[in-house]
């Protein structure tokens, strides 16, 4: 049984879908489909399969010690007649009449929001849109580096000024009118962001979903001159198709053999994943939309021994964002310490944390540090900064006198501090005093009251230091930690797309490839093609088909098949398709 | 002290078994093939390898970490990784890919021991937020995708160039009138012949010459085939970095300039597979696009860092010169 029928879903798509189509010409001119009842009911199950069900494909990658166990349990499929075409697509084709059927306004309405959204469809799904689109974002992320970010408007009137302008034109009211001051959330930034996400959308479900269709569906090739028209091809004027088919399967293909008439294909996941990548992207910009507009974030620097509340330091990001219970813990600080090198370098920090509820009972502890944070109720604890709060020190035996120590110089982890301890009356002028400067919590380096350098002592050593007569005894450096607290609910789903689009590029590496063959005669006619690996794929093909066994009438009553290896036959070139002499 | 000598011992002999090389790369190229150096360059190639392997082993016991901590050091690894893609395709037999790879791994070596960057020659210690096991996934997969996008889109580049000395010649030779084709007995081992550049000395009149067609599709689907796997680790890459910045710093994306700029070599080479979907968006047009990720990666690896600014500011130098 034949149905000519071009396949259901690609009739009223415009020129340019067809025209992406191409590359699989056969299937639109293709007068068998059969779908064999198990792939059926699984289409049926799932709209969008992202791996195949393994009942249905079962073409991993094995061993070869495997495949030739496995022999003997597969079997070639062979059909007589059509199976009936499936019910999903007169399903569509009759669904699509419906609204035509329907006589009333309302469904002429209908109608025209259809034809509408079908035409943004169509427009949106445009490869070449896509293209600029990601140019337009690439060129946009490259100008967001080159001028500088989040800075005020006064500098932007210096950097780049109407009287100078760069490239003739560009001055500040280019940079301020854009957004370019703040190019990651800028308007124009943001719109193509989004209108690229609508084009993978419209993109997936108009193009990749109809092509798993395709994908799935096996056709055969009825004629010699459509199996010689593939991109390789090969004749061997005296093979047998069911020969090819056993070989084929033995190393790993599916196989599906109708009369003269076989189609086997292999590695059916690499047809999958340029949908699972892009819904892998859809999910991170899922996730990235929920973070920028769901989550808290804030950052404090506390002194050693002192604690805040978690809500008062958290400030929202967007209008989803929503404060929690957690938001009322307190966090007490409990110690603040630094690791060094030999060197005497910083080598980490760590943070003593107590959490305590509204009750005052502590509910977690941890020392987290600079790649540790601290999670709890939702809200993270990040260890991201450093600095010297307080020294104290003993004078003559009175004290201990906290003096707050300023920052005179910070550079990233190098940072210096420093404090005086005043002598004499402070609001004399020229208050005079007794410096004291500090790098790290490790040692403070002393000067006396002219600035001259005394000596260093180490906080902890309660070794005391003579400065103009004075004992001066450090007892202690506190330092006071910089953290960063955040929540964000977007992470979940952005990490599950990040993995989805690690595993689906791993996949994407796969190579899907055909074979068609016709037994014509007592030739056979062997054409295939692969989408990723064409260079090995002749190669393969040709291997196997070394081992296609010959057909030799050597006497009438015995067909005998030598099993003889038709090198000189299969080295096929990669261009030259015609029936090699024997 | 020992490792210090050994490490100097051991980075100047595999430099200069590649300059070796590369001299005999070049006198193959403009002089005469002579086999049996050519058999002599391979190996120095692999010399070179283990000499560089011995490197980074040797920096990793006597550092404590794995060698990836600054420029220096991912500069040794890509060159390393470099010279291991030269290796594959010389096992396996297909030699399309040496009179890229080797250069490529001459030259990063050269910049990296030049007077330029002394003073990372050292290694140094960690900082607190590079202490983490996501430093070895991230940098090295960062690397592997930098060296594997450097050898495809210099593929592209040679397609270009060879596409388009077809267009040159055709207008030099335009003056003569006899149309004779070439002979083809003698030159069917052209496309076995690992030296790109020599076979365009062979170019011919027509457009249609078979060999060249045959060249270029060739350079084609192996420009596709590694971008493909550059691309792979390019995006494990951004994608664990995402995750270790979360990890570090709260948030998985920060815009940092080098954040930024990966995410538009990525960008450009995602543009180069869409391209790539219409058949005639295969050969020239996805070539163009590659070559572009050329630039976009040295931008990426190496301009950002000149700058010193922003969160990756551990890979900055200044160049100096010694």
């Amino acid at each position: 049984m034949e149905a000519v029928m071009a396949p259901a879903g690609t009739v009223h798509r415009s020129p340019s879908r067809l025209q992406f189509l191409k590359p699989s010409p056969n299937f639109v001119n293709s007068t068998f489909k059969f779908k064999p009842q198990q792939l059926y009911t699984f289409r049926n199950r799932c709209r969008t399969p992202l791996l195949p069900s393994l009942t249905s494909i079962n073409c991993k990658l094995k061993s070869s010690g495997e495949i030739k166990k496995q022999n003997a349990s597969k079997k070639i499929e062979l059909w007589n007649s059509a199976p009936p075409l499936s019910e999903e697509e007169s399903n569509a084709g009759s669904g699509k009449k419906e609204p035509a059927k329907a006589g009333s306004g309302n469904s002429a309405v209908l109608r025209s929001v259809k034809k509408l959204s079908r035409k943004v469809l169509t427009l949106l799904s445009n490869l070449p849109l896509a293209i600029g689109e990601m140019f337009v974002i690439a060129a946009l992320m490259a100008v967001g580096t080159v001028i500088d970010q989040g800075e005020t408007p006064e500098y932007y009137f210096q950097m780049y000024p109407e009287d100078s302008p760069a490239f003739g034109f560009f001055t500040w009211r280019w940079v301020l009118a854009l957004g370019f001051d703040h190019m990651f959330s800028s308007p124009v930034f943001l719109a193509t962001l989004a209108l690229l996400g609508a084009s993978l959308m419209a993109c997936t479900y108009t193009t990749q979903i109809p092509l798993v269709k395709v994908a799935r569906r096996w056709k055969f090739l009825d004629s010699a001159e459509a199996v010689r028209k593939q991109d390789f091809s090969e004749t061997l004027p005296r093979g047998s198709v069911q020969d090819l088919g056993v070989i084929l399967m033995g190393s790993g293909y599916e196989v599906f053999l109708k009369g003269p008439c076989l189609y086997a294909f292999k590695g059916l996941v690499g047809r999958y994943t340029p949908i699972g990548v892009h819904l892998a992207m859809l999910l991170i910009m899922a996730g990235a939309t929920l973070s920028a507009t769901g989550s808290f974030r804030g950052s404090v620097t506390v002194p050693q021994g002192l604690n805040f509340v978690v809500g008062d330091v958290l400030g929202p990001s967007g209008f989803l964002s929503f404060p929690t219970e957690a938001f009322s813990t307190e966090v007490h600080v409990n110690k603040f310490s630094m690791d060094y090198y030999e060197s005497g370098e910083v080598s980490q920090f760590h943070t003593d944390l107590s959490l305590l509820n509204l009750d005052g009972k502590e509910v977690m502890r941890k020392t987290i540090s600079v790649n540790d944070p601290l999670r709890y109720g939702g809200f993270t604890i990040y260890q991201t900064d450093w600095s010297i709060s307080a020294l104290q020190v003993v004078k003559d035996g009175e004290g201990p006198f906290n003096l707050p120590m300023a920052p005179l110089k910070v550079n990233g982890d190098k940072k210096l501090y420093g404090t005086i301890l005043p002598v004499g009356s402070i609001d004399a002028p020229n208050v005079k005093g007794i410096s004291m400067l500090a790098r790290d919590l490790q040692s403070i380096v002393l000067y006396d009251q002219e600035g001259k350098f005394v000596g260093v002592r180490r906080p902890n050593s309660k070794l005391p230091i003579e400065i103009d007569g004075m004992k001066i005894m450090i007892e202690d450096a506190i330092g006071s930690s910089g953290l960063e607290l955040k929540t964000d609910p977007g992470v979940p789903v952005v990490y599950t797309g990040f993995g989805a689009l690690m595993l689906t590029t791993c996949i994407s590496i796969l190579s899907h490839a055909q074979i068609w063959a016709f037994q014509d005669g007592t030739s056979l006619v062997i054409g295939g093609k692969s989408n990723r690996a064409k260079g090995e794929f002749e190669g393969q093909i040709n291997r196997l088909l070394d081992q296609v066994p010959e057909l030799v009438e050597s006497s009438p009553s015995s067909s005998s098949v030598a099993m003889q290896s038709n090198n000189t036959m299969a080295a096929a070139s990669f261009t030259d398709p015609g029936a090699r002499p024997s | 002290m020992i490792f210090s000598t050994l490490e100097h011992i051991l980075i100047h002999i595999s430099f200069s078994v590649v300059s070796l090389g590369i001299t005999i790369h070049l006198i193959t190229l403009l002089v005469d093939e002579f086999v049996e150096l050519y058999d002599s360059s391979e190996k120095g190639m692999i010399t070179s390898f283990f000499c560089i392997t011995g490197l980074l082993v040797t920096r990793w016991i006597y550092s404590g970490h794995l060698p990836l901590s600054n420029f220096y050091e991912s500069l040794i690894f890509l060159s390393w990784i470099l010279s291991i893609i030269h290796m594959v395709p010389y096992l396996k037999k297909q030699n399309y890919l040496s009179p890229i790879t080797a250069p490529s791994t001459f030259f990063t070596q050269g910049f990296a021991t030049s007077g330029l960057l002394t003073n990372m020659h050292q290694s140094g210690i960690l900082v607190p937020a590079l202490q983490s096991q996501w430093l070895m996934m991230h940098v090295s997969m960062m690397v592997l995708g930098y060296a594997a996008l450097l050898c495809g889109s210099l593929l592209s580049v040679a397609l270009i160039v060879i596409t388009f000395r077809k267009v040159i010649r055709i207008i030099d030779n335009d003056k003569r009138a006899n149309l004779n084709s070439f002979s083809i007995g003698g030159t069917p081992y052209i496309t076995k012949k690992r030296n790109v550049l020599r076979n365009t000395s062979f170019s011919f009149l027509y457009s249609r010459n078979y060999y060249k067609v045959q060249l270029i599709q060739q350079l084609d689907h192996w420009g596709f085939r590694i971008i493909g796997i550059g691309f792979l680790f390019l995006t494990i890459g951004i994608l664990s970095g995402a995750v270790w910045a979360n990890e570090a710093w709260g948030s998985y994306w920060n815009w940092d300039p080098k954040e930024t700029w990966a995410f538009i070599t990525w960008t450009i080479f995602a543009i180069y597979f869409h391209i790539r979907v219409n058949k005639n968006g295969e050969g020239l047009n996805s070539a163009i696009i590659a070559s572009i990720g050329f630039f976009l990666i040295w931008i990426c690896y190496f301009g950002v860092n000149l700058l010193g600014i922003g969160l990756h500011s551990y890979g900055s130098f200044t160049l100096t010169s010694n």
